[in-house]
């Protein structure tokens, strides 16, 4: 596993919408906090752009500008504006090549996740799971959320707690990490951007999905094999869940937990990564000791 | 950026990119080519009704019970009819032998799911086959029953049948609609051998050509969850039919784009586009910008295989029955668009 160079001072990150659109007053929080983290930021067109669809840009647009930051030496890092949707039409067009000899930091989640899994599947590159512009907009960037970002980029090791919670497995496990949406990473299924899952430990999150949508996903996550082999389990946020109008009976957790039965290794809920404010900044392909035990959780990045 | 040779790279990405996918074993492809036709009906002949997904009552289901037995056909009421928990029709363990011992009994020579919702890839792997393969026989559904329709294509080579369930059944049937009657007869059709041929409306989106191939498809999001599973319906040389409903564009483009990245697309014989009731965005602002057709067509732009808009198949009261597994043969003329079953 490659890991980019961390970032230096006056290093430049750039910003692109390779999904949705954006407006740029909701990303100039970030803008104006990471040239105080003491870097220059490259805006792309993409971000606040004349799009009048669900989209920040056509698809040759967003993919122009992603091919233009990916080859760019100069910018050491491409921070995603946002998610959305629309990474997965533009990825079997992007141009790895500069990127491979040359890799950077690819920042994001959410529709990123299609990114995050290309690149662990394909190239073996380390990338940045974290929160995005938004996240820093109405004081966020203070939170340690935000903060996570800038001490990842910065090369710190990272050391993550989280609560305990009862349906948790105890055990101890060391490994590379890989994860991201739930629904990106079982829509990845069987194409050439599907995460290898195993002696990893995988996390997941998701957000707005009915329970029946997130058992049927986990289900397909069980029935392709990617729990068979796992180190082990970290289960972040499900946020704003729907039920059907006919209940399914279980809530999210119980339902994942129910399915994990036949499994030995360490599994913990409720881990911060989501698409609420808790979103701990975490390295796909990075190598992590998770250690789960009845009153404690602990992700200490190797 | 050499923004010329960029586009252009971007015009032809359709055709050149390879196929991602496993290639079949030739155990597999023996599988694929020779599906088993269960026996059809006769007069007297029993089918069981169950319920492996969402839960309904008794009473629901009588306008299918009368129906059926008006074919001259016995019906058994399996043990989830009337069961409930939450929105299943019995736990997995009730939903489970229910099917089972309907797939077990010999007297029983089809099996009718009551209606769809989710909950059949919860028992799937806990149903054990051994006995429908001896014996097969008939199984009727569609919806969350593709999850059944696609793992016995792709793991037992037996036909079945995608159709209107229980609960589409016309309470009174002297009211009904024409289109009511007809798409519940088709099934009648079905399981009595009946050779079977639609017709699809005109649709000036639709590609021209004819193609023959083994018929697979059902419920598109259903199919999508099931990649990387054993239940995974492989497409080569097959004519796919998919239909969906409440999904958003950009939820039905991903799916596509599975189906694409996964491979399904690349060597149909042709595709049948069914109904899809699109879920509208709840933010105008937040505009797709592209219809289901261009949707569709911008992934399979690469290929010359026929394809259809608007086939009468769906979560719609224009959804015919169809033959799973068995071979047919798809006409797209400007004139006319026919699915025809080769027997």
């Amino acid at each position: 596993m490659k890991t980019p160079p961390y970032l230096q001072k006056g290093d430049i990150i750039g910003i692109t919408c390779p999904a949705g659109y954006m407006a740029k007053e909701k990303a100039q929080s970030c803008i104006t906090v990471l040239q105080q983290w003491g870097y220059e930021v490259l805006v792309g067109k993409t971000l606040g752009s004349k799009s009048k669809t669900y989209f920040s840009g056509t698809d040759e647009e967003r993919l122009i500008e992603f091919q233009a930051m990916l080859d760019a030496p100069e910018v050491k890092a491409i921070l995603c504006g946002r998610g959305g949707y629309g990474v997965g039409r533009i990825i079997d067009h992007l141009d790895f090549t500069a990127f491979k000899k040359n890799p950077k930091w690819i920042i994001g989640f959410s529709d990123i996740t299609i990114l995050h899994a290309h690149i662990n599947r394909n190239f073996k590159i380390a990338t940045l799971h974290s929160s995005m512009a938004a996240a820093f907009n109405d004081g966020g960037y203070k939170n340690k959320y935000v903060q996570s970002i800038k001490a990842a980029l910065e090369g710190a090791k990272a050391s993550y707690t989280c609560k305990p919670h009862s349906l948790n497995h105890t055990g101890k496990a060391k490994a590379e990490l890989v994860g991201g949406n739930l629904a990106l990473i079982a829509h990845l299924i069987g194409s050439k951007s599907d995460y290898q899952t195993k002696g990893k430990i995988l996390f997941l999150e998701d957000v707005g999905e009915q329970h029946y949508n997130i058992d049927r996903m986990m289900h397909q996550l069980k029935r392709s094999g990617k729990l068979n082999d796992l180190a082990a389990l970290i289960i972040g946020g499900f946020t704003d869940m729907q039920d059907t109008e006919r209940s399914f009976g279980k809530n999210v957790y119980q339902l994942i937990h129910e399915l994990l039965s036949d499994y030995k290794y360490p599994v913990c809920f409720g881990f911060p990564v989501s698409h609420g404010k808790e979103n701990l900044a975490l390295k796909v392909g990075g190598s992590y000791q998770l250690t789960v035990t009845s009153d404690a959780v602990a992700l200490i990045e190797q | 950026m050499n923004r010329k040779s960029f586009v252009s790279s971007l015009l032809i990405a359709g055709t050149g990119l390879p196929a991602f996918g496993r290639q079949p074993s030739d155990e597999e492809k023996d599988l694929e080519a020779n599906s088993i036709i269960p026996h059809y009906l006769k007069e007297g002949d029993t089918i069981g009704i169950t319920s492996p997904a969402g839960y309904i009552t008794e009473r629901e289901i009588q306008p299918a019970i009368l129906q059926i037995q008006s074919w001259g056909l016995r019906v058994k009421i399996g043990s989830s009819i009337g069961k409930r928990d939450y929105t299943f029709g019995g736990t997995d363990e009730e939903r489970r032998t229910d099917f089972q011992q309907l797939l077990d009994d010999p007297t029983v020579k089809a099996i009718l799911c009551a209606r769809g919702g989710y909950g059949f890839v919860r028992l799937i792997d806990q149903l054990d086959f051994s006995a429908l393969k001896s014996h097969p026989k008939w199984i009727i559904g569609f919806s969350d029953i593709t999850v059944l329709h696609a793992h016995l294509n792709r793991t037992i080579g037996i036909a079945s049948i995608h159709s209107k369930m229980c609960n589409s059944f016309p309470d009174d049937w002297s009211k009904a609609e024409p289109i009511q009657i007809e798409t519940i007869l088709s099934i009648r059709d079905a399981l009595k051998g009946k050779r079977m041929q639609y017709n699809a409306p005109l649709n000036e989106k639709n590609r021209f050509g004819v193609a023959e191939g083994m018929l697979v498809g059902g419920n598109l999001k259903t199919l999508e969850s099931l990649a990387g599973s054993k239940s995974d319906l492989r497409t080569t040389n097959k004519i796919l039919f998919v239909e969906d409903t409440g999904e958003y564009l950009y939820s039905i483009d991903r799916m596509f784009w599975n189906l694409k990245r996964s491979g399904k697309l690349d060597q149909l014989a042709g595709l049948i586009v069914g109904g899809f009731k699109i879920k509208a965005s709840e933010d105008a602002a937040e505009e797709f910008g592209k219809n289901l057709y261009e949707i569709v067509m911008e992934k399979i732009s690469g290929y010359k295989y026929p394809v259809c808009f608007d086939f009468p198949v769906g979560h719609q009261k224009n959804n015919f029955a169809l033959k799973c597994g068995v071979s047919h043969r798809l006409q797209v003329t400007k004139n006319e668009t026919t699915l025809t079953e080769i027997q």
